[in-house]
Order: structure tokens, then C-alpha cells, then sequence
């Protein structure tokens, strides 16, 4: 171990300039820009379903995908709070009632959904454009989102990458019921919930690594 | 380095703030580390002076081992080196500083506990030595009595034997070493290991 004076000397020696951080609300409205930028342009490229407007006359839709919505925006939020080391980590709970709302919702379409329900319905080429849609919004989604989130890494990783991935599943999962005609209850909680089960283990585990990874090579010349 | 005009002068302010009012160190600090997000080493370094005692305190409340305490001290000061961005001027320092510290020292005692479970410490019976210290305290006897029996060898002898056996040079290396040629170092040799033999065997007669 080398003593804590030379360590002071060591990094006051290497010091360079760095550009603050903007607050976290603004890096929150920015992602949020990005992901509303994704989903237009997938809504534009697919297009809409095709019963899209008798849905927005359908209040479990409307408020599911206002549940999915605040979802994302609150655990987005969240995300950015917890990454500062002065904020609360009460932030990780931030997300949770939009999160209750957005899974009760799941919950009663599926109820409802439940008899009208047909095997028929699910078609292997509308299961792949789901899947091919699920990858094309979170993927880059979640890329930046890791990026931007990089320096929690010594701080709160489990939280901030956990948030960060709710946040991604649930603009995800709004694009997918936009664009995806989905009213088999089977689909909804496997799309839905597999998807974001799916997404937030990902980015735990590759945000992890991501951010060990980071905040090794940044502190590298110093240890 | 002789100290800057600027932070002369904010080491005067700092002295007067610190006996105007209670708490402004931690504007002071808020300052320092505002300049060292400029790149102003010379305040970063007076920054990261005094707080360390300030981490090493709060450290020392809950690791008993020194060492840890300064392990944790630098894990903090790495920690904020790394993070140093993330700190915004509106804001007090003294939050931003004691989260990163209390997570360090967290990590700290989640680490030292885990180990304390999994290892035992090293005693003295499992210390060894790559050196030629006595590894075997059985042996410590017998290599005394080599080491005598070698210095009582002739000098070229002596030299061949400790290059190219206790040090196992190789004959080239022990020629340039000595200067002696390379039959001259094999017939020292073998004469030495001879006159060893002897010296000894006659050793373990005369016990």
C-alpha cells in the first residue's frame, strides 16, 4: 500500500479538467428526448396497429400505456438521481407506484382478455416482428442510458442499473402497444413482462460489468 | 512548490472563514473542489489534504485494523477522483463527500467481514522464504555448519562453490564473474566439493 500523501500527490499530478455533470433532471428529459425519438421513428417504420384508435377509446388501454409511460419517465428519474452520491437512495422507490399501477393493468387485461383468447391468434411472423421491435427500442435505449449512467459504478450499480433497465422495459413496452397487436392475455404477460424481466436482468448484468469495467480503466493508473 | 498568489490568498480566507463561523470549511472544500474541476491541482491537492483526516476519522469509528482505515481513506480519495464530476456547486459538499465515504467504508467492512469468515491469518509456522533464510528450523544446524566448511575452503575453491552452487551461476557467468577460465572453475569445483566432503564428514566424526 502506498501512503496517503503520495496517493494526494499521485492524483493532484494527474488532475485534468472535467465538465460537470448537468443536473439530473435535465440528463433524465434528455434520455427520455431520445427514447420518444425511437419510438417515433419505429412507430413511423412499422406504423401504428391497425385497431389503434378504437384502443385509445378503451380506458384499460389508455391508462396501461399511461401506467408504461410514467413508468419509464419515474425510474428514469430515478435512474439519474441515484447516481449522484448526494442524493437520497429513496429515489430507487420513486418508480414504484407507476409501477404498481402499469402491472395491475397487465394483470386486469389479462382477466379480461382471458376468454377472448384464440391460439390461432398468435402467429410466429407477428411473434418475430415483436421481437425484432423489442430489440430495435431497447437496445439503443439502453446503450445510452448505461453511457450516461457510467458513473455510478462506485457508488449504487445495483440500484442505478435496475432502475435504469425499468426504464427501458416500460418505454419499450409502450412502443411494443403501439405498435403491436397484442390483446392475448399469454402475449401481453409474456411481451410484457418477459420483456421486461428480460431487459432489466440484461442490463443488470451487462451494466454491471459495464460499470466495473469503466471505473476500472478510469481509476486504472492510479490502484 | 511555492504556494500560488491565488492560494495564498484562499488559505488566508480559508483561516479567517474558519474562525468567522462554524461549518464554512465545508464551503471552503465546496470551492476547492469547484477549482479542481478547473484543473487547479494546487487546490485539488490542499482539498484532498484536508479532508482525509476527516475520512480517516469517520474510517477509524468502525475499523479497528489501522490498515483498513487507510485502505478505506484511499478507496474514498480514488472513489472522488473518479467521481469528481459528479459534484455540483449548488449543492453542499459535505453530503456529497460523506456518501462516497460511508459507501467506501461499507464496502470495506462487508470485505474485511467476508474475509475474517473465509481465511485464516498466516502464523509464523507457515511463513517461507524465497531467500536462503532458514525455512526448515531443522535445517538451520547443518546449513551453519556448510556455511562454515565453505568459508574454511581455499579462495578459489570458495568462490567457485558459492557461484555455481549456492548461487547457481552457470560456468560462463562464474568465468566472467571471476575471471577465472572455465577449466579452472570446473577443477576448483571439483576439488571444493572434494575438500567439503572431507571437512564434513570429518565434522560428523568429531560429534
Amino acid at each position: 500500500m502506498m501512503p496517503t500523501p503520495d496517493l494526494i500527490d499521485q492524483l493532484a499530478a494527474g488532475l485534468t479538467p472535467v465538465r460537470r455533470l448537468r443536473s439530473p433532471m435535465t440528463r433524465a428529459v434528455q434520455w427520455l428526448l431520445l427514447a420518444t425519438i425511437v419510438i417515433a421513428m419505429l412507430v413511423i417504420a412499422r406504423g401504428l396497429r391497425p385497431d389503434f384508435w378504437q384502443c385509445v377509446l378503451d380506458r384499460s388501454f389508455v391508462v396501461c400505456t399511461g401506467a408504461s409511460v410514467a413508468t419509464g419517465i419515474f425510474a428514469a428519474t430515478a435512474a439519474f438521481m441515484l447516481i449522484m452520491p448526494d442524493r437520497s437512495r429513496g429515489w430507487v422507490l420513486f418508480p414504484l407506484p407507476a409501477v404498481a399501477a402499469w402491472l395491475s393493468t397487465i394483470g386486469y387485461q389479462c382477466l379480461t382478455n382471458w376468454v377472448a383468447f384464440n391460439p390461432e391468434d398468435m402467429s410466429w411472423a407477428e411473434a418475430a416482428r415483436c421481437l425484432s421491435t423489442l430489440v430495435l427500442a431497447s437496445l439503443p435505449l439502453t446503450l445510452t442510458i448505461l453511457v450516461m449512467l457510467r458513473h455510478s459504478a462506485p457508488l449504487r450499480p445495483v440500484s442505478a442499473t435496475l432502475t435504469a433497465g425499468l426504464a427501458v422495459s416500460a418505454i419499450t413496452a409502450t412502443a411494443m402497444s403501439l405498435i403491436h397487436n397484442l390483446d392475448a392475455s399469454v402475449m401481453i404477460l409474456v411481451w410484457n413482462l418477459g420483456a421486461a424481466s428480460m431487459v432489466m436482468g440484461a442490463t443488470g448484468t451487462i451494466g454491471r460489468r459495464f460499470m466495473r469495467l469503466a471505473f476500472t480503466s478510469a481509476d486504472a493508473g492510479y490502484v | 512548490m511555492p504556494p500560488s498568489s491565488t492560494s495564498r490568498s484562499l488559505a488566508l480566507s480559508v483561516v479567517e472563514a474558519q474562525e468567522t463561523a462554524p461549518g464554512i470549511r465545508e464551503v471552503d472544500w465546496s470551492i476547492l473542489m469547484v477549482r479542481a474541476q478547473g484543473g487547479d491541482a494546487a487546490a485539488y491537492r490542499r482539498l484532498l489534504e484536508e479532508i482525509a483526516p476527516y475520512i480517516r476519522s469517520r474510517a477509524a469509528k468502525l475499523c479497528r485494523d489501522p490498515d483498513e482505515v487507510e485502505d478505506t481513506v484511499q478507496d474514498t480519495l480514488l472513489t472522488i477522483h473518479a467521481i469528481r464530476h459528479t459534484y455540483d456547486p449548488s449543492r453542499p459538499f459535505g453530503p456529497w463527500l460523506v456518501a462516497i465515504a460511508k459507501r467506501r467504508i461499507v464496502d470495506r467492512l462487508r470485505r474485511s467481514g467476508v474475509r475474517r469468515e473465509r481465511e485464516t491469518s498466516l502464523t509464523r509456522e507457515h511463513e517461507t522464504f524465497p531467500a536462503a533464510q532458514s525455512n526448515n528450523p531443522a535445517e538451520a544446524p547443518e546449513r551453519r555448519a556448510l556455511g562454515l566448511a565453505i568459508h574454511r575452503l581455499p579462495i578459489g575453491q570458495r568462490r567457485a562453490i558459492e557461484l555455481l552452487k549456492l548461487k547457481e551461476m552457470s560456468l560462463k557467468e562464474a568465468a566472467a564473474n571471476t575471471g577465472m577460465s572455465i577449466t579452472a572453475l570446473k577443477v576448483a569445483t571439483h576439488r571444493g566439493l572434494k575438500a567439503l566432503r572431507r571437512l564434513l564428514a570429518g565434522g560428523e566424526e568429531m560429534r
